[in-house]
């Protein structure tokens, strides 16, 4: 995966981090494509969470060293919203819950912070709704569920799927998937995949981080990196997940 | 007049010194309780020898041409207006609490030998707006009001003042809710750090099978207190919800007493209160059950968030019951401002500024959502976005 620096939207490089006293990251290389999948996939403890939570600018995490390069500019000391406006986005392994936050007031406030960013001119409440319509409807949610509180008494699927109606009204340019698929039953498992390939447009690019293959059989990555001990030690082709679900982890050496 | 001279003296001196004639019980039981100081329980987070400490000038309360106008507006201890047909006397309080708590709800009856009455008829809406206008003033009035049986009013409550300093004032319902009627009242007062302080003694008689909603949003700055006494008869119901959110330098709060004295009463008290800079919270609350309030049901809770370090929140819950036969739950709970749903908001685009103040409100929203009228809760949450930007003057 050799490729020139306009080729790449985010360069990571080298990088290392910790969360407390623990070193997690320890000099992790990758770079996303444009309009690529990339699946990054590791044993438990890996550093795959921490990994998505260093590149939104987690407050857990501390960066120790290396370089998170986003669209040719260096995004180390950038604050976790103006990541989110320049285009990032992290769909959460738990999303949090918010009681008293109207989901609708919530998105809307997002989508406008966006579109202020932008320059563009901000949606009244009116026609966000109508912009919402067909969303809500893909994702096969109810509308009742953006009038109740932020995920408060949502189920594990219905938290994931309102992840994913984040992500087509904010449309960013960056996608991490944190586990998406955790907890997920066959018909949201679906859904959500749907709503994420509906994403695709050959400019996104995607970070699927997963424990389990089941969620690429609906999302088909461009690279499968193995993230191990803070580190990327393979990437390779979708061939990998068949390799790695028959021999585990420990059968792969290190690229 | 300087109140601290009310400190230690016998109820003859006490008599010559407030000018009173007659009014022996009451007199007797201010000079019981004594004037409030840092050590009387009820007072102690509250600075209230600092107010009785100044030389305030005395007002004349007299009586004027009540001209029509859309809400009762007081000015001064004087109604000035008031819808058209609304029953509003001047005369002596006729049913004084003889076992309240709180010496200034005695002191208040004795300066104000002429209560303000004020009965409503039918299922009103009616808005209490009191004005003042004058500094290094002692302001002091009562108002008695009685509802209807069989009736549902609402009674607002809103504070306007002049650009006044160094005044105190002292003023307090004695609110009758009637046999199965509902008396909602919503109070509803931003105050700027400095200017004028109150203390404000409330007394409320919930009769048989009534519910009286009693809910308070205070917010801003300045000095204030109010102090509720509540007393259930058979089958009546109190719901009472205060809204505390502090900044700069205020000291305000609740401190209440709600007495179940009938079977079957039940009772609902919650506060959620956010305090910034260095302000000091405080809701000192007892829910008491009498041996005659067998199957009473109380519940009372407390929630603070300290938005910063030098906040100070003054919250104790207290339950105090004589029988066995009743439900009963009580608890406080102070934090701050969760990290992670800050930061997932963040993550969403949303400005840290915003972030707080969606949380801020979130808070304080299952209170202000309460108040049925829209209009009224669009003005409590304007009043609270501008508490919030003036506590948060760094990040705008």
């Amino acid at each position: 995966m050799s490729k020139n620096s306009n080729d790449i939207t985010m360069d990571i490089q080298n990088l290392q981090a910790k969360i407390g006293d623990k070193e997690i990251l320890k000099g992790l290389n990758l770079k996303l494509e444009p309009g690529k999948v990339h699946a990054i996939m590791g044993p438990n403890g890996a550093g795959k969470s921490t990994l998505s939570k260093t590149l939104v600018g987690h407050y857990d995490v501390e960066l120790t060293g290396g370089d998170i390069i986003y669209k040719g500019k260096n995004i180390n000391e950038m604050e976790a919203e103006e990541r989110a406006l320049e285009g990032i986005f992290l769909s959460f392994q738990h999303p949090v819950e918010i009681p008293g936050v109207n989901n609708a007031y919530f998105l809307r406030t997002a989508l406008n912070a966006k579109l202020k960013h932008q320059g563009k001119e901000e949606l009244n409440a009116a026609e966000f709704l109508r912009a919402m319509k067909s969303h809500l409807a893909d994702l096969g949610m109810k509308s009742d569920m953006i009038s109740r509180s932020l995920n408060e008494g949502f189920s594990g699927g219905e938290k994931k799927r309102n992840e994913i109606l984040q992500m087509l009204i904010l449309e960013p340019e960056v996608i991490i998937l944190d586990e998406i698929d955790s907890g997920l039953d066959i018909d949201a498992l679906r859904a959500v995949s749907e709503g994420i390939n509906k994403m695709k447009d050959g400019k996104r690019s995607f970070l699927v981080i997963t424990h389990y293959s089941r969620i690429l059989d609906y999302i088909e990555p461009d690279y499968i990196h193995v993230l191990k001990d803070g580190r990327i030690i393979k990437t390779a082709g979708p061939e990998l997940v068949s390799e790695l679900e028959e021999n585990g982890y420990d059968s792969i050496e290190e690229d | 007049m300087k109140l601290s001279n009310l400190k230690n003296i016998n109820t003859q001196e006490l008599r010559s010194v407030l000018d009173v004639k007659g009014r022996e019980a009451l007199l007797e039981k201010f000079s019981l309780l004594g004037l409030p100081s840092k050590k009387s329980e009820e007072y102690r987070y509250f600075d209230v020898e600092k107010l009785l400490e100044p030389e305030y000038k005395t007002l004349n309360y007299v009586p004027q041409a009540i001209e029509e106008g859309d809400k009762i507006k007081i000015v001064d201890g004087i109604v000035v207006t008031a819808p058209k047909g609304m029953r509003i006397y001047y005369e002596a309080c006729e049913q004084i609490d003889m076992d309240h708590f709180d010496p200034l709800y005695y002191l208040g009856h004795l300066l104000s030998p002429s209560t303000i009455k004020i009965e409503l008829d039918g299922d009103i809406h009616v808005t209490i707006e009191h004005h003042f206008t004058q500094s290094d003033a002692l302001i002091n009035y009562r108002i008695n009001l009685y509802n209807q049986a069989n009736r549902h009013s609402t009674l607002y409550e809103n504070f306007v003042a002049d650009d006044i300093e160094n005044t105190l004032i002292l003023y307090g319902f004695d609110l009758h809710v009637a046999q199965d009627s509902t008396l909602r009242v919503v109070k509803s007062h931003t105050m700027e750090d400095t200017g004028y302080s109150i203390v404000a003694s409330h007394r409320v008689d919930v009769g048989k099978q009534a519910n009286a909603l009693f809910k308070s949003f205070d917010l801003g700055g300045g000095q204030a207190l109010q102090l509720l006494k509540v007393e259930l008869a058979e089958h009546s119901h109190v719901d009472a919800s205060h809204l505390l959110y502090l900044n700069e330098n205020s000291k305000r709060g609740t401190v209440s007493q709600i007495v179940h004295k009938g079977e079957h009463s039940t009772s609902t008290q919650i506060a959620k209160n956010i305090l910034d800079g260095n302000a000091r919270g405080i809701f000192d609350a007892l829910i008491k059950v009498e041996h005659s309030a067998k199957y009473t049901k109380a519940d009372q809770n407390s929630k603070s968030i300290l938005l910063h370090d030098k906040a100070y929140m003054a919250s104790k819950p207290q339950l105090e019951i004589y029988i066995d036969e009743l439900e009963a739950s009580h608890g406080a709970t102070t934090g701050q401002l969760d990290e992670k749903q800050l930061f997932y908001l963040q993550s969403r685009g949303i400005s840290y500024l915003e972030a707080r103040k969606i949380l801020v409100i979130a808070f304080a929203n299952t209170l202000i959502e309460m108040v049925k009228d829209t209009r009224q809760q669009e003005r409590i949450k304007a009043s609270f976005e501008e508490v919030f930007y003036k506590g948060h003057k760094e990040y705008l």
